[in-house]
């Protein structure tokens, strides 16, 4: 271990020089690789939301809203469809399972959705406390609800119309809580989940006023067919085939007022929106780590020119060329891991603060770092390739340290 | 000593950049005996050194070390040979801070890639009287004991060589007497040949050979 000492003894020369130069490697680092953390948090969240959804049939309107708004719980709706047209489609024989979803209220910023036991399956809740409801107006609570609003078992509470606080209260038509779901770590986490009937009932009640639902369609025709509160907000469809994405949209983009919207379509123009942003700052990343480079690259080279003195001894005690470069490696090595595990730290701390932050509003998703793995190993890999990288000349000077020049 | 070598110098040239700087016409050294190499300054002492060592040209003559011919040796094996079979003190002295007294004189073998005896390096700093720094930064010691460090340095690998470059410039009599009694020693104790580059006259009428170095024409 000798060449170790003898490389921590290096590097103990300059302990300020080599302070900046892996401090500056650490931030490249964490920025590149908490934002490939967050990319990957994100995109594993959307995908355990989306549980295999392929389509999402809903009112016309903007189709990333769409699937925004019935498969994650994260924008307004774009209106309701009739049940008959969501019956048609869920008897198509395209379709696997057909789930519809009704909302349009909430309780304490928490979205109530009125849906079909299979929209639990799809993420497969199941209740920790309590049962699943039986009857109208029985609802159960996702685990972060529980968490968060304090609403227990048998607690009765009162939905307001809207997803925004200070809508009007449903008072003549409160829900009890009967469940309390598992965390599933997905979207019904953060949902008041009750019968489809519990919210047509209230709709029922209420259909005098459905003028002024700023979530509502526009009425037009439902209306001259008699108030029927009838309607779903989505309808979450897997297919049984991949005939399936090749008919199903089409024959829906045929329906008048409704539209189809594919996920990960709609996921993939997302990302392309926020990609750019991010692209940004991984490039501010990479310039970082770029910098971070080149400055190891001055900083060996100065090291080394400092030691020509102790590189001669080396020599003329018997170092061949190659010990030497051996050192000026083994030292970049040690110093790049040294940045790039810094890096990782910082990354991760990052993260954990994103996620404590994410976990304190019920509004977003909660977003978990994945567990440390090829990522990390890429990152400490980078770091300390680059800093190798980087010594390949400053080692080569080294090599060539001349005793007679540097010890007559 | 068994086939303890003999050092064998005629018309050595030593060179740098090319050129030639200084010429050694004749030097035998025996098993144990110590050599003066004199000359005035200037007159190329250290070079004639750095090519016995491989670390300077030779251009001309013959160097051989018992059986070894020293001017054939290619720079892989004049690496080998330094490590081996070398030990070299320099003028000045030359000690890596940042290690241990104990650390730098294992550099010896370290250098050389070769495993390092830490209880041979020990037992040589005790008998230099610095049994007791051994564990110190190298560069809190006085220059003196330094000095005694690189020659235990220079011993550790029992070398069949030792060149020591004005070992005892800037030492006062008393620290002059110590390193050259240390050198004269070591070379006696192995069997080794002991080549000194001096012009301290304190050291003139103590070699058992003295050899002039000329400046090269």
């Amino acid at each position: 271990m000798m060449l170790l000492r003898l490389v921590l003894a290096f590097i103990g020369r300059r302990p300020l020089t080599w302070a900046f130069h892996v401090l500056t490697l650490a931030v490249g680092v964490a920025i590149v690789l908490s934002l490939l953390l967050v990319d990957r948090a994100v995109e594993a969240r959307f995908a355990r939301d989306l549980a295999g959804v392929d389509l999402v049939i809903g009112a016309k309107g903007s189709p990333l809203q769409l699937v925004l708004s019935a498969v994650f719980q994260m924008d307004a709706p774009t209106g309701n469809i009739p049940i008959a047209e969501a019956e048609r489609f869920s008897r198509n024989p395209l379709v696997r399972s057909a789930i519809p979803l009704a909302m349009g209220d909430s309780y304490g910023g928490v979205r109530i959705v009125g849906a079909t036991r299979d929209y639990l399956d799809l993420y497969g809740a199941a209740p920790e406390e309590g049962r699943l409801w039986a009857r109208p107006m029985e609802a159960v609570i996702g685990a972060d609800v529980a968490r968060r609003q304090g609403l227990r078992l048998g607690q009765s509470f009162v939905g307001s119309h809207g997803f925004a606080p200070g809508g009007e209260r449903h008072e003549q038509a409160p829900y009890v809580v009967v469940g309390v779901l598992k965390a599933t770590g997905a979207v019904v986490d953060r949902l008041i989940i009750t019968d489809l009937a519990s919210v047509w009932a209230i709709h029922g009640h209420d259909a005098d006023r459905d003028k002024h639902r700023a979530d509502e369609p526009e009425h037009g025709d439902h209306e001259a067919e008699g108030h029927s509160s009838r309607e779903v907000t989505a309808l979450l469809i897997r297919y049984r085939s991949a005939m399936g994405a090749v008919v199903l949209p089409g024959q829906v983009r045929r329906t008048p007022d409704l539209q189809a919207a594919a996920p990960p379509i709609e996921l993939a123009r997302l990302f392309s929106l926020l990609g750019s942003g991010l692209d940004l700052l991984r490039g501010v990343g990479l310039v970082v780590v770029g910098l971070s480079g080149a400055g190891f690259f001055v900083g060996l080279i100065a090291a080394v020119s400092q030691r020509r003195r102790d590189l001669a001894l080396l020599r003329a005690l018997g170092a061949s060329p190659r010990r030497l470069l051996s050192i000026v490696a083994l030292e970049a090595a040690l110093l790049g891991a040294a940045g790039g595990l810094m890096g990782i730290l910082g990354a991760r701390g990052l993260m954990a603060l994103l996620s404590v932050a994410s976990a304190r509003g019920l509004s977003g998703p909660i977003l978990t770092a994945p567990p440390p793995g090829g990522l990390e190993v890429m990152a400490l890999a980078l770091a300390t390739g680059l800093a190798v990288i980087a010594a390949i000349l400053p080692a080569w000077v080294a090599s060539r340290a001349d005793p007679a020049k540097e010890l007559a | 000593m068994i086939c303890s070598p003999t050092l064998e110098i005629e018309e050595l040239t030593a060179a740098r950049n090319g050129t030639a700087v200084s010429t050694l016409r004749r030097l035998h050294v025996g098993p144990g005996q110590t050599a003066l190499l004199v000359g005035p300054s200037g007159a190329g002492k250290t070079s004639t050194l750095l090519a016995l060592a491989g670390l300077a040209q030779i251009l001309g003559g013959r160097a051989r070390l018992g059986d070894a011919e020293l001017t054939a040796l290619g720079p892989r094996d004049w690496d080998r040979f330094r490590a081996r079979q070398l030990g070299f003190v320099f003028q000045d002295i030359h000690l890596v801070a940042g290690l241990s007294t104990l650390d730098n004189v294992l550099l010896g073998c370290f250098a050389g890639g070769l495993a390092g005896d830490r209880v041979r390096a020990e037992a040589l700093l005790a008998d230099l009287g610095l049994a007791e720094k051994a564990r110190r930064p190298a560069e809190r010691l006085s220059r003196g004991e330094a000095q005694r460090v690189a020659v235990a340095r220079a011993m550790l690998n029992n070398p069949r060589l030792i060149l020591a470059d004005e070992p005892t410039a800037s030492l006062d009599d008393q620290a002059c007497e110590t390193v050259f009694e240390l050198l004269r020693g070591a070379a006696r104790a192995t069997g080794a040949a002991l080549v000194i580059a001096t012009h301290d006259s304190r050291l003139r009428a103590r070699g058992d050979v003295v050899a002039r170095v000329e400046p090269a024409r």
